[in-house]
């Protein structure tokens, strides 16, 4: 059972003194086809091929940035990567250790090769386990599976609150104050640390890897593992172990072309009769 | 086998984002306003650490040179590899010459020359005085050489004077085509020391001015074919008294602040054209591919036409020449030494006119549309040609060359 965050009315936000104390953040990171040159489907498997270089999802860009702004404004700590990639890939653990974090664990693994949302919460949240992190961050969703369901997964599998969407975050003691993005404005949220935060794309603007970032990068220790360091049997992971199946992969539909209106002295009539039609006006 | 690794391919897909974040949306008013550069250098700067790593680099340096001047350490050569890569200074060259290469002109001539040419020729205390604020363009710089009557016979031709007056000297002369010459806040003043000697014997001095000094008049920028984003002015100097705290080095002898001085300067600058001009080689290239695959004519895509593709692979062999020399400039640098005085006019001379022929190829590749601003092609190519003009035309590159052949 996880332990339940807050939600506070708007005017129980108060600013409550802040006791700094180093913070240990953790950033699940996800290393993608880049969406510029994203490749093909494998038809066999229907899912995205890998096997090219991979760059940082910018979705999770966002989410290294806010861990290295936590991490700033509590005065010490570190940030540190958690990422489960194929043929040991670290090309985009390198742009977030450029940016600025301490260190990364990957686990790239040829039996790990199928594996689902599921499982790759369960493998994410054994490397994150033992590591103290005050705070665990991922971003809403990947830019490529798109499922948008691990962070909360990792949650339940340690057994920590969990809020999503966060557009900020602030510590607060052992607490952090979260503003959590809704259709209609933001919650604010009071969450016990350690938590697992997902965080939407576009909160923080992340930084550029400096030149003394990018330099760093290479000496920054990343530690690599393989499923069965972290406890896992074969058959619970991969294929095997996957609990989903792709049954179909479609080309999504070419947007239908729009309705030209030519202005013969009775557009204006027209455009009001459409957008009543839509019960816009 | 030399090859941009992991860590350059990072900093130049940084560099890109940068640049179309900061720079694409400003790029006309850089281009056709009146938008100095130095805001947007500044923030380059800031942003990816520059002028962090440049000042923590000089304290270094002055601190050495602090050690050796007061006998506590033995001056040594630096060693293979000490230092910092030297691709990471030629990567913003190349990707900012890809959109606006004036500036890199105004970038390099404060950082490069002006600040470089106090750090190599002046005292510590002239470095500490002028070098930091100039490295981290937080002041800009200018390097004054060229006057209106003295191009490419820099020394031989110049008129601007130094004159010993008590303590002091007094300086006088124009001096035009001055880059960042309008907004400097510190110049390098090249002048000959004026003894009452034949004007070829006169020592060849250099000294240190600061914006607002009597006597000094910075122009407004001028109009030129190219390079807008890099403002070009011209400098009076109607006896300007200065001590001798602003003479480089502060003493008259040739090898502290004269010729040699600003030859050391010429051969750094003729290195930075390699750079320069695979930016402006690269960015054409890519524009006319995509332009060939897009455009269509007769019926057919014009990248299917021969006279088409021969343009693209001519550019393509361009291409790989200059980053190959590019690539040498990074090694030789990394392994601390340099190529020889004609070896980098070579390069130079090369690499200036293969900008500027295939930056010409790509306006013609795109026919109409390329003469129009509206396409990128039309600025670099009137950018490219004063490649073969600045820091010494093909036809000195040439000379120099031969001579060095024949000697």
């Amino acid at each position: 059972m996880c332990r339940r965050a807050h939600v506070l009315g708007l005017d129980q936000v108060v600013k409550l003194s802040s006791t700094m104390h180093a913070m240990k953040v953790v950033v699940c990171v996800k290393q993608i086809p880049d969406p510029a040159d994203p490749g093909a489907l494998d038809p066999e498997t229907r899912t995205l091929k890998r096997d090219v270089k991979l760059i940082l999802d910018e979705s999770d860009s966002y989410g290294v940035e806010m861990a290295l702004q936590l991490v700033e404004a509590a005065g010490e700590g570190e940030v540190t990567l958690v990422s489960m990639a194929p043929n040991n890939e670290r090309s985009g653990l390198a742009t977030a250790l450029a940016m600025g974090a301490a260190s990364a664990t990957l686990v790239s693994d040829p039996a790990l090769v199928g594996t689902d949302a599921l499982t790759t919460a369960k493998i994410l949240a054994a490397t994150i386990k033992d590591q103290g992190a005050d705070l665990v961050i991922a971003g809403s969703e990947s830019s490529d599976g798109y499922t948008g369901t691990v962070p909360e997964q990792i949650a339940a599998v340690l057994d920590l609150p969990s809020v999503t969407a966060a557009k900020s975050v602030e510590v607060d003691g052992s607490n952090i104050l979260v503003k959590r993005q809704t259709d209609a404005g933001y919650d604010s949220i009071i969450c016990p640390m350690p938590a697992v935060i997902s965080v939407t794309a576009g909160v923080v603007e992340p930084r550029y890897p400096s030149f003394k970032g990018i330099m760093a990068a290479k000496s920054k220790p990343v530690e690599e593992k393989l499923a069965a360091d972290l406890g896992f049997e074969e058959d619970q992971v991969g294929w095997s172990g996957s609990g989903q199946e792709i049954v179909e992969v479609a080309e999504a539909p070419t947007r239908e072309a729009g309705d030209i209106i030519e202005d013969d002295g009775e557009a204006h009539v027209k455009i009001v009769e459409f957008l009543e039609s839509l019960k816009v006006i | 086998m030399y090859q941009w690794s992991d860590e350059h391919n990072m900093l130049r897909q940084a560099m890109k984002d940068f640049i179309a974040k900061e720079l694409v949306p400003i790029r006309d008013e850089l281009e056709h306003g009146n938008l100095p550069p130095y805001g947007l250098l500044r923030k380059l700067f800031a942003t990816f650490g520059m002028d962090e790593m440049a000042s923590a680099s000089f304290e270094k340096r002055i601190a050495y040179d602090k050690a050796i001047e007061a006998g506590e350490v033995e001056p040594s050569e630096p060693k293979r590899g000490e230092g910092m890569d030297p691709a990471f200074s030629l990567i913003p060259t190349i990707e900012l010459c890809r959109q606006s290469p004036g500036l890199v002109t105004a970038m390099g001539v404060s950082v490069g020359l002006t600040a470089s040419a106090i750090n190599s020729k002046g005292t510590i205390a002239q470095r500490e005085r002028w070098v930091p604020q100039l490295q981290t363009m937080e002041k800009i710089g200018a390097w004054a050489i060229t006057e209106p009557n003295s191009g490419s016979d820099a020394f031989g031709s110049m008129l601007a004077s130094a004159r010993r007056d008590g303590d002091e000297y007094v300086l006088n002369g124009s001096k035009t085509f001055i880059t960042n010459g309008p907004y400097a806040d510190t110049i390098v003043f090249i002048c000959k020391l004026d003894e009452g000697n034949d004007r070829k014997d006169r020592k060849v001095l250099s000294f240190v001015l600061d914006a607002g000094m009597d006597g000094l008049v910075q122009s407004k920028p001028l109009r030129k074919m190219g390079m807008h984003s890099s403002p070009t002015g011209e400098l009076f100097l109607n006896d300007v008294r200065v001590g001798r705290d602003r003479l480089i080095g502060e003493s008259e002898e040739v090898k502290k602040g004269g010729r040699d001085g600003a030859k050391s300067t010429f051969q750094q600058e003729r290195s930075g054209v390699a750079a320069m001009s695979l930016g402006i080689i690269e960015e054409c290239l890519d524009l006319s591919v995509a332009y060939a695959k897009d455009r269509e004519q007769f019926g057919q895509r014009i990248g299917d036409f021969q006279l088409i593709q021969q343009k693209l692979a001519m550019m393509e062999v361009a291409r790989m020449n200059v980053q190959n020399l590019v690539f040498r400039t990074i090694e030789l640098a990394a392994a601390n030494t340099a190529m020889t005085f004609a070896e980098a006019c070579a390069m130079k001379l090369y690499s200036a006119q293969q900008a500027t022929a295939v930056a010409l190829e790509a306006v013609q590749l795109h026919g109409g549309n390329g003469y129009m601003a509206e396409y990128h092609v039309e600025q670099l190519a009137r950018d490219a040609k004063v490649l073969q003009i600045y820091a010494g035309t093909d036809e000195i590159q040439t000379v120099a060359i031969a001579k060095d052949l024949l000697k």
